[in-house]
């Protein structure tokens, strides 16, 4: 079955189409013996133990519990609570209303990248989700050791009762967490689409049905769902371009996988990649003008943690410095020379004098966002060649923040969003005269 | 006798004369076909020229990948390239009508010896083509790979892979075009193997240093030394 399941996940990785007959055997007869549900929960962390418990907590709150589906890693079949509830026919499931299916959603595929697995897993319970009829997904793709009742029944509860299509959740991370995301992802969906969302890939999130059924490519039409699936980096866009109800969720703190410094330029390959796409094929979503949103956020707002001590940027600086020696004819591809030449000169600079102006990063953003249409060059070495500029950017905010209080450094990345809005008028030219616009 | 001696003057002065005048058509012919294809190969060059500007052909060509090829033209055009190779294809064409009018034969032999070697050409010129689009894009996966890796000598080695893909594209055209023959065979394996020892070496003994680094980290990691990095990206 390992064998077959990891097949699976291979055959998902190479094309975007889900298809239920790729769900596992045993999980595809007990997703066809419950039948209908309200409510589907999909937690991909692996040691899920906990999750059943969790989801009746959160749903305790509700004057009439939906009928739910949990899926969990299978493994935990043979532990106390998934023997019981793992079964559909077990009474103690069905008195709760909540059932619980194994399946390991997380590939186990050496083969198959995280960001990838974790795509195929958001796939999986959409199509799922399509097939048993719920109104709402609910996806918690954190690790269980800081996810709590409250964010499920934060996540779930704007969906089934509030109205709402689309639930992004809102981390009281450190300083130095989530970078990817303070620095690109959050800002640039920001300043092109208009709403300010913390974090618009999740991972933890939840969506109403005529939201996934978006997502999954079959709401027009008679279309079979996985037919024009969209990738996890479309969910905002696509909810903000369609006019869906979007809100955020307050979570608390979450922790964050650690860095892995060998595959990081894969990682920005796999993250960016479908972002850029998005931008291209939402061209002309984004290039209509919209004021600002801020959409409403539920639960109490929590700080970013405090971290304390110094930090080491050594590693991260040298491969800028390298970066700024080697690779200049490769930028030059994308980037105008008057950044050329201010990613030279950043590249004499002390380490303790070493910023990285807001202008310049957005515009290096936003040129290899425009350089990834074009096709300059190969998009994998695109992408992997803007590896020591983002550590630039890294190293560059690190020092700058290394002392500085939480609320500073909000506050500073609320800046740099500002930036990418204020710039967002020079995207638009690259854009739309990409040879004669060249500053 | 000196009649004779004089007649037999008359008459070799005579055949030279008639002979050299039986060649004035043909030279005069060449001159006209030479002047002829000179004044169409203008016309079209100019209309080329003027067609390639039109489509930014310079800037396509270097967005392409072949910056070289800028590298290699004349006032770094690749369009006034182009543009002097087909003037000067369209001269050709013309000697060669013009060459015609002299000896019919003479012309059709080297015409038929020419155009069998096109084929030879043809493949030498897509192996080159070939050769240096695929090792410009692995010189650039090297680069870019290695650069990230935080490798010092980064552009040492993408120089290596290129010129090692370049080498084995120039032997295999030439191969193609049958010049050199063993020479070239031998020079290639000389010197395909002379790359190869050099970036083995260059590797072996830049990567001693990148083994006892990781080697480092990871005893610092088992023994908990290590401060945990506060760094988390997504």
């Amino acid at each position: 079955m390992g064998g077959e399941r990891s097949r699976d996940h291979r055959d998902i990785a190479k094309g975007d189409s889900v298809d239920l007959e790729t769900i596992p055997q045993q999980a595809r007869e007990r997703i066809e013996k419950i039948s209908k549900a309200d409510l589907l929960v999909g937690v991909l962390a692996d040691h899920a133990n906990d999750a059943p418990a969790m989801v009746r907590q959160a749903l305790a709150g509700f004057n009439e519990t939906p009928r739910t589906v949990v899926f969990q890693g299978d493994h935990v079949a043979a532990s106390p609570n998934g023997a019981d509830a793992g079964s559909v026919d077990s009474g103690a499931a069905q008195e709760e209303g909540v059932f619980v299916v194994p399946w390991t959603l997380l590939s186990p595929d050496a083969s198959v990248s995280p960001v990838q697995s974790m795509a195929n897993a958001y796939q999986f319970i959409l199509a799922a989700g399509d097939k048993l009829g719920v109104q709402a997904c609910c996806i918690v793709g954190s690790d269980l050791q800081t996810v709590t009742s409250e964010w499920i029944s934060r996540l779930v509860q704007p969906i089934l009762q509030g109205g709402f299509d689309l639930v992004t959740p809102c981390y009281a991370h450190g300083k130095f967490e989530g970078l990817l995301n303070s620095s690109l992802i959050s800002p640039l969906n920001r300043a092109l689409y208009g709403t300010r969302l913390q974090n618009p890939l999740g991972p933890d999130l939840s969506m109403s049905r005529s939201m996934f059924q978006r997502m999954l490519g079959a709401e027009q039409g008679n279309k079979p769902a996985g037919s024009q699936t969209r990738t996890l980096a479309s969910l905002a866009p696509t909810a903000i371009c369609g006019g869906f109800k979007i809100c955020q969720a307050y979570l608390g703190p979450r922790t964050f996988p650690p860095t892995d410094w060998t595959n990081l330029s894969s990682l920005l390959v796999q993250v960016l990649g479908p972002i850029f796409l998005d931008v291209e094929r939402n061209a002309t979503c984004w290039q209509r003008a919209r004021p600002p949103v801020s959409p409403p956020i539920v639960g109490e707002r929590m700080m970013m943690a405090e971290d304390k001590g110094a930090v080491d940027v050594r590693r991260m600086l040298e491969l800028f410095q390298l970066g700024a020696r080697d690779l200049p004819e490769i930028w030059g591809l994308v980037l105008p020379p008057t950044s050329l030449i201010e990613l030279r000169k950043l590249s004499r600079l002390q380490p303790d004098q070493f910023r990285m102006p807001d202008d310049l990063w957005v515009h290096i953003v936003y040129d290899f966002a425009l350089g990834y249409r074009l096709r300059t060059i190969s998009r994998d070495h695109l992408l992997r060649a803007m590896t020591p500029l983002y550590l630039g950017w890294v190293a560059s905010h690190s020092l700058e923040m290394e002392n500085a209080p939480a609320r500073a450094v909000e506050q500073r990345l609320e800046r740099l969003c500002h930036v990418f809005e204020a710039n967002r008028s020079y995207l638009v030219s690259r854009w739309r005269w990409p040879d004669r616009f060249n500053p | 006798m000196w009649d004779q001696a004089r007649q037999a003057l008359t008459a070799s002065m005579n055949k030279l004369l008639s002979e050299t005048a039986s060649l004035l058509p043909g030279v005069v012919a060449l001159i006209v076909a030479l002047l002829i294809s000179a004044l169409i190969a203008w016309v079209l060059v100019a209309a080329l020229r003027r067609s390639l500007a039109g489509i930014h052909f310079d800037e396509r060509v270097n967005r392409w990948g072949f910056t070289s090829l800028s590298e290699w033209s004349p006032s770094n055009s690749p369009t006034l390239l182009v543009a002097r190779f087909v003037f000067w294809l369209i001269i050709f064409f013309g000697f060669l009508v013009g060459i015609a009018s002299f000896d019919a034969t003479l012309t059709s032999q080297l015409v038929h010896s020419m155009f069998a070697y096109v084929p030879n050409v043809l493949g030498a010129v897509v192996v080159l083509l070939a050769g240096n689009v695929i090792a410009r894009f692995l010189a650039r996966s090297v680069l870019i790979g290695a650069v990230n890796m935080n490798l010092q000598y980064a552009r040492l080695l993408a120089v290596g892979v290129k010129w090692l893909v370049i080498v084995l594209a120039v032997t295999m055209a030439l191969e193609h075009l049958k010049i050199g023959g063993g020479i070239v065979n031998l020079a290639f394996g000389i010197l395909f193997g002379g790359i190869v020892f050099a970036l083995a070496l260059a590797v072996g003994l830049g990567s001693k240093e990148l083994v006892s680094r990781s080697l480092e980290r990871e005893a610092s990691k088992t023994s908990g030394n290590g401060v945990e990095e506060p760094f988390r990206h997504l």
